[in-house]
């Protein structure tokens, strides 16, 4: 039982999400234990994942290259620990609401276990499968109210996701021919001598690969079916889209490009970081921009993670340790802050009746628990010393001085002050007076009598997040503990 | 033309459908093409000329090791890939079902006012 942990913390989940939408009895409780029960499997790894050791399992027994295996080291352990957090938040605020049916939580269970296994697996076609499986759950969340425009936003989701994806596929595809095989070890062994002869065909599945995943995560030209799609979602869908799905691209991005194209030549030849350090730059400006202009809350929220993932991809550019370590940093803690302010954002929404930021005078003093929540988190996104958000800022900025790039360290602050600029103003409303007593608006979200236990189970998620968030800023090295040999592996992979 | 070329001919075809065409159904139609494309184009990496059926009886495995055949993997490999894109396509003419319940249009022009 013991030897089969790894599969288990992926099937189980999925198995659980089948029996939910057959029986339809005992949703929550099934639903949390088995979330439980993966975060425990997975916790069981850590302490020999930090000792360096690489634990694989291999599906019915068949060796690596043959067979489909798994792999965790430490930083699918990393990426797979974020999900199940979030993921166990996003069913805790979810509980109080009577609208999420079986069919809610069952989608749910199949988004949070096929990212486990898009995270685990160690096979490109598996990939792909899997993550097939986390937009096909995502389309549906996305559309969980069936409005109209929200239906519209997840059509234009699927239609750029599903072309990306056969994007993906054809790379896959065009390795397989070269290299005879689909696990990401053996073709990284082969792929400097099918370099030598066909470097065309490894370029133009570099190419696909983070064309693919650029639009998974929302680079930024191909960053279009985001902030509809964000925003439209249910407050805690779009919490898990904003928090973990968008980063699971960034880790098949990091596992592809730092796991499989990391050999000397390519590194030479085309530079594949350098790919990243520019789109990031222009992702984060740009995200930042349009923030800006923003009328809607959750609409600003989601370009607000457009420009978080430009940094991010910044600091993975700079290919040195401390950007490495800024940005896996930042993947924690931008999944920790975003969820949190998304879960606000839906209890604001509920309060006041409207998703416009100019209609949320006054909220401050009505809810005042809610409205500091926001504030601490919204300093933390800013990256305000205290906070995380500015441990893994500072850390990015001193790899590209470190890199010699300081015109980028330059750029990441004047984004900083654009997102002081957006959030400020959020915050300026909250406690501002309002303008016309509020007549409570029919909203589009929940209606409130819909709700029970509202106290417990909604605000509870943002405090626990809001409380990693304030602990990892007061004590990084806490974080920085749980990041350190991931970044290792990225390093000898590059080395290698 | 090999198949390969054809496969990847195929896949503009059906980018161009899924990003000029003003239907909802038509852009689902292009998908469906994108879909076929790639099956088509994994089944011609693993093709082999003259190649037999991958399947070795007992008795023929003495002399089987002479004969040519064709990759079994790739054609697996599609098996699974069909099945996601049917579902792909079913979970989207789901979702064109309710958007023409909600705006009773197709036309992409004309949902984009709204």
């Amino acid at each position: 039982m013991l030897n089969h942990l790894p599969i288990l913390i992926i099937i189980f989940p999925l198995s659980i999400a089948f029996i939910i939408l057959l029986f339809k009895k005992y949703i929550i409780a099934l639903s949390t234990f088995s979330i439980l029960f993966s975060l425990a499997s997975l916790l069981k790894f850590a302490p020999s994942v930090y000792k360096g050791q690489i634990i694989s399992y291999h599906l019915g027994g068949w060796p690596a290259p043959l067979g489909i295996s798994l792999l965790i080291d430490s930083l699918s352990f990393f990426f797979a620990l974020t999900v199940l957090l979030i993921g166990m938040m996003v069913i805790i605020y979810s509980i109080p609401d009577k609208k999420y049916n079986h069919n809610y939580y069952f989608l749910l269970l199949i988004l949070l276990s096929s990212m486990v296994g898009t995270i685990f697996t160690a096979d490109i076609f598996n990939m792909y499968i899997l993550y097939d499986l986390v937009a096909i759950a995502t389309y549906l969340l996305i559309a969980y109210y069936q409005h109209g425009v929200a239906l519209k936003a997840s059509f234009n989701y699927l239609l750029m996701s599903a072309v990306g994806l056969s994007l993906f596929l054809l790379g896959v595809g065009s390795l397989y021919a070269m290299s005879g095989t689909l696990h990401i070890a053996s073709i990284s062994e082969q792929l400097p001598e099918i370099f030598a002869h066909n470097p065309q065909i490894i370029i133009m599945s570099l190419v696909l690969v983070i064309t693919s995943m650029g639009i998974k995560m929302a680079m930024v030209p191909l960053h279009g079916w985001l902030p509809d799609a964000h925003s439209l979602a249910p407050s805690p869908v779009s919490a898990i889209l904003s928090g973990v799905v968008v980063k699971v691209g960034l880790y098949c991005l990091i596992r592809l490009i730092f796991g499989l194209f990391s050999t000397e030549k390519i590194l030479v030849n085309i530079a594949s970081h350098y790919i990243l350090m520019v789109f990031g730059a222009i992702t984060l400006l740009f995200g930042a921009m349009m923030a800006l202009t923003q009328t809607d809350l959750k609409r600003m929220l989601a370009y607000s993670t457009i420009n978080q993932i430009g940094l991010i991809l910044i600091g993975l550019g700079f290919n040195i340790y401390s950007g490495f370590e800024g940005a896996l940093f930042h993947v924690l803690n931008h999944a920790l802050l975003k969820s949190a302010l998304f879960f606000c954002a839906g209890i604001i929404i509920i309060k006041t009746g409207s998703k416009k930021i100019k209609e949320l005078a006054g909220f401050g003093k009505k809810n005042p628990v809610v409205a500091f929540c926001f504030v601490i988190l919204s300093l933390g996104i800013i990256g305000i010393p205290p906070m995380n958000g500015f441990v893994s800022k500072f850390l990015i900025c001193l790899a590209a001085i470190e890199a010699g790039y300081s015109i980028l360290a330059l750029v990441i602050i004047f984004a900083s002050l654009i997102t002081a600029a957006y959030y400020f103003r959020v915050i300026q409303i909250f406690y501002s007076e309002p303008i016309q007593p509020n007549s409570n608006l029919p909203n589009i979200d929940v209606a409130e009598n819909s709700l029970f236990w509202d106290k417990y189970f909604r605000l509870w998620p943002i405090y626990i997040l809001t409380g990693f968030s304030l602990m990892l800023g007061i004590l990084p090295s806490l974080g920085l503990s749980l990041i350190r040999p991931a970044v290792k592996i990225l390093l000898l992979n590059i080395i290698k | 033309m090999t198949p390969i070329n054809i496969s990847l001919l195929l896949f503009m075809i059906g980018l161009y459908g899924v990003i000029s065409k003003n239907n909802l159904i038509k852009k689902i139609i292009g998908l469906a093409i994108i879909n076929a494309s790639v099956v088509l184009f994994f089944i011609a990496i693993g093709y082999r000329e003259s190649g037999l059926a991958p399947i070795m009886s007992r008795s023929e495995a003495v002399d089987s090791a002479n004969k040519i055949f064709v990759n079994p993997i790739p054609q697996a490999l599609m098996l699974t890939a069909i099945v996601v894109s049917i579902s792909l396509t079913a979970v989207a003419l789901a979702l064109v079902v309710k958007i023409y319940s909600k705006y009773k249009t197709l036309d992409v022009q004309k949902l984009y006012e709204e």
